[in-house]
């Protein structure tokens, strides 16, 4: 501390009294901000309130994605497939919807008044992926009942031709669709749209992490599904499907975890029984083992139903692993004051919001009452 | 500040019924609906006395938290929570090798104290991610959750750069300091701002509070106090990030680190359009991707 007055004294935080150019940064910062912030914190308090969000809401990220992604490839299947892919479309569909069921409960099951879960839907709110989010859920669900129930009510005719209710179903189908890149993808945004530092370093990448995740794990999942049916040929597009979206994977999660080092956070992903449980289960088990079975499948003439049981069943784990320790490390991240200081030395990726939810203070005039 | 001269209207000991406008004789600050209010806290000015902790909880009913010591100074409530709302924080600086400091500043001694509470913040992120709408923004511009429409999702919590925003174990719902929104519909100075003896809280009106703020500063700086700078006023620290300003700002004298501040918090909320829209786009290749699969014809063995 300095107790003589300073020539460069900087009374500069009284910014009217001061001419333009000497707005330099030297002069606007005071000497207590000029100080080097070596990593002192207060008592090693936590600045920050770690997500009260559990497994419940990691598992609610993993089955959105499942479901929305089978959504989007039965969609596909149908579009675009020869007829032979039925069972792809019908499973997906079945997929869907089990996972739009299961989503309400768990996500009702975290809130802490949970009788007024109906409130999520009072408001809508671009700014908060959770609000977006319960209207993208609310909309799927009842998109993929449709295709769901249509496909249960109205099997493909032996001549081709298609029920009635068969075509309502497949009209509800692209919405669906749609609504399931949503749900594929929107949960890295409700992580990212906080404070918990390693959720905040990374927006982008682990929003790419999360989507090739659940097209990865659809895919296995339908895979699974083509192998009870026995169609090899349909099991090894979809394992082709699989590893494309593993192999996307791998590269999201390593830009996250530079991002993330770059920004000084994420230590909890890396070290500890977290970290363990990332690298042994998310990416070596998750990513690795389904890329080394899916690789020898597809250069053998002869694919082996084990090797893509394998490897179906090591995303399937995978996924849920990576979206657990996602979680946990982020709360654990949030309870480090000086990874939260690290990152906040910094302005990290997309601080400017395009569009401002509150009203400038001075075009404030006349202001209605809540 | 001296007497108000409304005051002299007032001057039985009991007075008979509500004084209209009080604030105006407690603070200067008559409070008129539609305007910004907030607090500007001069940590210079704190001796720790905490009776703004005090005059918090009982106006507002809130329980005590930790009736035990955390052994950090005089710090016994730890952090701003659903049950503490003004928290005054002891910082001991000590000196070289682990001894006490011997030089000070002018006009400090080497404890910093610091009451924080909520920054009621310009563009307030806890706002901007409830899917409630249970926070909103009051007719005196500051930052207040609804109790009866919260339902627990615990959103705000991690949204809020500050840590201040909690969920209550006892009833389920997020709390924190609402400004004393109850008093202000009544023509009252907040209970913190009133209860501090020595007006290191200071109640009024923003734009007012900023000025006499900048003045202060100016005035430290004169006399040696050289190290201090303002905390979430426009365009300095704190208020970086979309932010703009906090309707709760700070006057310190160190790092904001040192008093378990972020140097650029940011606005949450701007890393939604980024990272959905790159979800979006990676779902868009992946479905191409899912495309050229299932519409090329069976490889293999059929
Ligand atoms: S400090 Fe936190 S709780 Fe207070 S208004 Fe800002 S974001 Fe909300
Ligand atoms: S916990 Fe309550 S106040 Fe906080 S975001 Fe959820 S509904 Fe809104």
């Amino acid at each position: 501390m300095n107790a003589v007055p300073d020539a460069m004294a900087p009374d500069a935080m009284a910014p009217d009294a001061m001419a333009p150019d000497a707005m330099a940064p030297d002069a606007m910062a005071p000497d207590a901000m000029a100080k080097d912030w070596k990593g002192e914190t207060y008592y090693g308090q936590a600045s920050l309130k770690p997500s009260p969000f559990d497994w419940k809401i990691a598992a609610y990220v993993y089955i959105a994605g499942i479901a929305g992604s089978s959504q989007i490839v039965a969609t596909l299947a149908d579009r675009l497939g020869d007829g032979r892919d039925e069972t792809i479309v019908r499973n997906g569909r079945y997929l869907a919807l089990a996972g739009a069921l299961a989503g309400p409960p768990l996500l009702i099951a975290d809130l802490k008044t949970p009788e007024r879960f109906y409130n999520m839907l009072r408001i809508y709110r671009t700014s908060s992926p959770m609000s977006f989010g319960s209207y993208i859920l609310t909309g799927f669900g009842l998109a993929s009942g449709l295709t769901a129930l249509g496909h249960m009510a109205g099997e493909r005719r032996r001549d081709g031709s298609r029920s009635g209710l068969r075509r309502a179903a497949d009209m509800a189908q692209v919405p669906a669709a749609f609504l399931g890149a949503g749900m594929s993808t929107y949960t890295a945004a409700l992580l990212s749209a906080t404070s918990t530092p390693l959720w905040a370093a990374a927006p982008r990448a682990m929003a790419v992490q999360f989507g090739t995740s659940a097209m990865a794990t659809a895919a296995a999942a339908l895979s699974l599904g083509e192998q009870v049916a026995g169609d090899p040929g349909n099991c090894r597009r979809l394992d082709g499907l699989a590893a494309i979206a593993a192999a996307g994977e791998l590269v999201a999660s390593a830009v996250a975890e530079r991002r993330q080092r770059e920004a000084g956070v994420g230590q909890p992903l890396r070290e500890g029984p977290i970290g363990a449980g990332y690298k042994a289960g998310a990416l070596a088990l998750g990513l690795g083992v389904p890329l080394a079975c899916h690789a020898v499948n597809a250069l053998s003439k002869r694919p082996s139903r084990g090797l893509s049981v394998l490897g179906s069943l090591a995303i399937l784990a995978g996924g849920m692993v990576m979206r657990q320790a996602v979680f946990q490390a982020g709360n654990r991240s949030a309870e480090r004051p000086d990874e939260y200081f690290r990152l906040t030395r910094r302005e990290p990726e997309g601080t400017s919001p395009r569009r401002r939810v509150d009203r400038d203070l001075a075009a404030r005039g006349a202001r209605r009452l809540p | 500040m001296g007497v108000h001269p409304r005051a002299l209207d007032y001057a039985e000991s009991f007075p008979n019924g509500v004084i209209p406008d009080e604030s105006e004789l407690t603070c200067g600050t008559k409070i008129v609906p539609g305007k910004s209010y907030g607090f500007f806290t001069d940590t210079t000015l704190c001796i720790g006395c905490k009776a703004c902790e005090v005059a918090c909880k009982e106006w507002n009913g809130l329980p005590a938290d930790n009736l035990g010591l955390t052994g950090h100074s005089y710090d016994n409530t730890g952090d701003l929570g659903a049950d503490t709302w003004r928290h005054v924080a002891f910082v001991e600086k000590i000196g070289s090798g682990g001894d006490r400091a011997r030089d000070m500043a002018p006009f400090q001694s080497n404890w910093l104290m610091m009451s924080d509470v909520c920054k009621h913040c310009a563009n307030a992120p806890c706002l901007e991610a409830c899917p409630t709408g249970s926070i909103f923004r009051t007719e005196f511009d500051t930052v207040v959750v609804q109790q009866d429409i919260c339902n627990g999702c615990g959103y705000c919590v991690p949204a809020c750069p500050f840590g201040v925003v909690e969920l209550s174990a006892a009833d389920g719902k997020a709390h924190k300091c609402t400004l004393c929104y109850d008093r202000l519909k009544g023509g009252l100075e907040p209970a913190c701002a009133k209860s501090c003896p020595t007006d290191s809280i200071q109640f009024g009106e923003v734009e007012e509070l900023f000025d006499r703020a900048r003045q202060r500063v100016e005035s430290l700086h004169e006399k040696g106090a050289t190290d201090a700078y303002l905390y979430g006023a426009p365009d300095t620290p704190g208020a970086t990030g979309g932010l703009k300003h906090l309707n709760a700002f700070f006057l310190l004298t160190d790092r904001p680190e040192v008093y378990n501040l972020p140097a650029a918090p940011t606005r949450a909320s701007g890393r939604v359009r980024p990272s959905f829209l790159t979800g979006l786009a990676a779902m868009a290749g992946l479905t191409l991707a899912a495309a050229a699969l299932m519409s090329a014809g069976r490889g293999g063995d059929r």
